[in-house]
């Protein structure tokens, strides 16, 4: 009698057992299938994004997250990662990138690599390069000796609002900082050269060739000089054609005409050691050494290009000091 | 000598916390994930990994300093076993002093073993070590040290829970202290003065911050290093004398 009630009892706790963890998996499934259905119904990544346009300003973040400014910036950019890489976004997203980007470059103004692949991403994904320059002149300001960020700005201005003066005198910054690359001052020359600006090209040159020991580097911008100098000469000669031509109503045969009529005083020297020649049908002049005019070339066909695709919202200011 | 042996009495108590032993695994633990998270970052994967290991490393330590730290009195009063130790010829000073070194020894134990966790990270996934780690931690530790002697002042007259808030609201106000002279600037004279004051009464956590030193490579001179472990040992100084006197006159009923 008294074993039959154990074993009563005992099977009894042993259904009851069985009974709770039969409810504690219920449950579980419950959750599972409760956030599966509710994650089913709203895109994540659209969440994620709005969750980015939601951000208060950083100046009123950093001082809430009391010294770990840092690793926020950090969690922030890990946010922000995982939705640049989604394809196509649409033009209120790139606001929003644009938005976090400040606040992160806010709570750590230090944080290069934001500033260059946010730079990026603006100016090259999203095709606002207002965004794009102002987040990187911010970053300009806080980071005076990192050289990439002078670099994005200059190549924004010369490939992406067309600028090549502007974007010249960022190269040319970028160049001068410590641990720049060493084309960074071919490009700033080549820049400044289409810029029709050949004298400021020259300083920069002359100026780097002063500070260079090295004498396989001071042979290359030595070599660019001459270039340099030979394209300013083109700029001289073909305008004396063309005054020529404005004077006396038909083109010169040869270049010396250009010396006995008195357009110009001398005919320059070619540094190479060749010499210039004029095309008597179309009054343009070239270098026998460098036939080729130096100037950079565009990534993309300048007609087709078509900037901005997205009318900013606010107006951005075109002035720098 | 007395001191010391309060000291090392309640190291040992400390040590069977278990409050300490989860936060101190939940540190550890996040530590470790930042190699998960660095995964998933896009550029300086180095920095998310040394930001999360000195974050977590700070606000671990904060939140042990601060929940040991109110139970070194109130507890031995709860439990009445405060009484069998003043009736002793100690000092109540040197009770006091005791405790606080006692659970600084545990902090220091505490600092080094998540240190070290974080070390094997740095090492594992080939991150350069710098010097600057190394002070960037010593001032983390200055912190837990000024946070301790808050949680101890507060403890020695008032409740446990309340001074817990009270030693967290400390930390969140000691992080912000440098907006109180920018607000000053913009008022006038007597307001400017009643700020200041409040700027230089209060401790001023955000000195013993150098976490962004460390990922942007920047340097900090001896001497200014040196200025800011001063002000730590000064200000604790000042705590603990504080929390003495309140100590000295308290009634246990």
């Amino acid at each position: 009698m008294a074993v039959s009630i154990a074993l009563h009892h005992r099977s009894a706790s042993i259904v009851n057992q069985c009974l709770l963890g039969m409810g504690g998996i219920l449950l579980l499934a419950c959750l599972g299938w409760l956030q599966g259905e509710i994650d089913r119904r709203q895109d994540r990544t659209v969440v994620q994004i709005e969750g980015l346009a939601q951000l208060p300003q950083g100046e009123y973040l950093k001082p809430a997250v009391l010294g770990y400014h840092h690793l926020g910036a950090d969690l922030l950019w890990l946010r922000l990662v995982q939705v640049i890489g989604k394809k196509g976004n649409s033009a209120d997203e790139y606001e929003w990138m644009y938005h976090a980007l400040d606040v992160i470059t806010t709570l750590d103004p230090q944080y290069a690599y934001a500033y260059y692949a946010g730079g990026v991403t603006l100016g090259d994904l999203a095709n606002r390069p207002d965004l794009s320059i102002r987040l990187l002149e911010k970053g300009v300001k806080a980071n005076p000796e990192v050289w990439n960020i002078p670099f994005l700005l200059g190549y924004n201005y010369y490939f992406l609002l067309g600028d090549p003066a502007k974007g010249a005198e960022y190269i040319m910054k970028a160049a001068s900082l410590p641990d720049g690359p060493v084309y960074l001052p071919g490009l700033a020359t080549r820049l400044a050269a289409e810029a029709g600006s050949p004298g400021t090209a020259l300083a920069f040159l002359e100026a780097r060739l002063r500070e260079t020991q090295d004498s396989e580097m001071r042979e290359v911008l030595a070599n660019r000089m001459k270039e340099v100098i030979i394209e300013r000469d083109l700029f001289i000669l073909e305008r004396a054609v063309e005054a020529y031509r404005t004077q006396r109503r038909t083109l010169p045969a040869t270049l010396t005409d250009l010396v006995t009529a008195g357009a110009i005083s001398s005919l320059p020297q070619e540094p190479f050691g060749g010499d210039y020649r004029l095309d008597p049908k179309t009054g343009s002049v070239s270098s026998s050494t460098h036939p080729e005019r130096l100037r950079t070339f565009f990534k993309r066909p300048q007609p087709t290009y078509s900037f901005p695709k997205v009318q900013p919202s606010y107006s951005f200011p075109r002035t720098w000091e | 000598m007395k001191i010391l042996s309060i000291a090392l009495n309640t190291f040992r108590e400390n040590l069977r916390d278990k409050l300490l032993y989860n936060l101190l695994v939940f540190a550890l633990l996040m530590i470790g994930s930042s190699v998960l998270l660095s995964r998933l970052t896009l550029g300086e994967f180095h920095r998310l990994i040394l930001d999360l290991g000195l974050g977590s490393i700070n606000f671990f330590g904060v939140l042990i300093a601060i929940f040991v730290g109110i139970g070194l009195v109130s507890k031995e009063i709860e439990k009445k076993t405060i009484y069998t130790i003043v009736s002793k010829p100690v000092a109540r000073y040197q009770f006091l002093l005791g405790k606080y070194l006692g659970l600084t020894i545990t902090l220091f134990v505490n600092t080094v073993v998540m240190a070290l966790g974080l070390l094997v990270v740095l090492y594992a996934q080939a991150v350069p070590i710098e010097g600057m780690l190394f002070k960037a931690l010593a001032l983390i530790f200055v912190e837990f040290m000024v946070i301790t002697a808050v949680a101890l002042l507060f403890s020695t007259f008032t409740s446990a829970t309340l001074s817990a808030i009270f030693t967290l609201a400390m930390y969140v106000v000691g992080h912000l202290t440098a907006d109180l002279q920018t607000f000053g600037a913009k008022m006038d004279d007597l307001s400017r003065g009643i700020l200041n004051g409040i700027y230089y009464l209060l401790p001023n956590l955000e000195r013993f911050n150098l976490k962004g030193h460390v990922v942007h490579h920047l340097e900090v001179s001896g001497s200014d290093l040196m200025l800011i472990i001063a002000y730590g040992a000064t200000y604790t100084a000042f705590l603990l004398f504080t929390a003495s006197l309140i100590f000295h006159r308290r009634d246990f009923r």
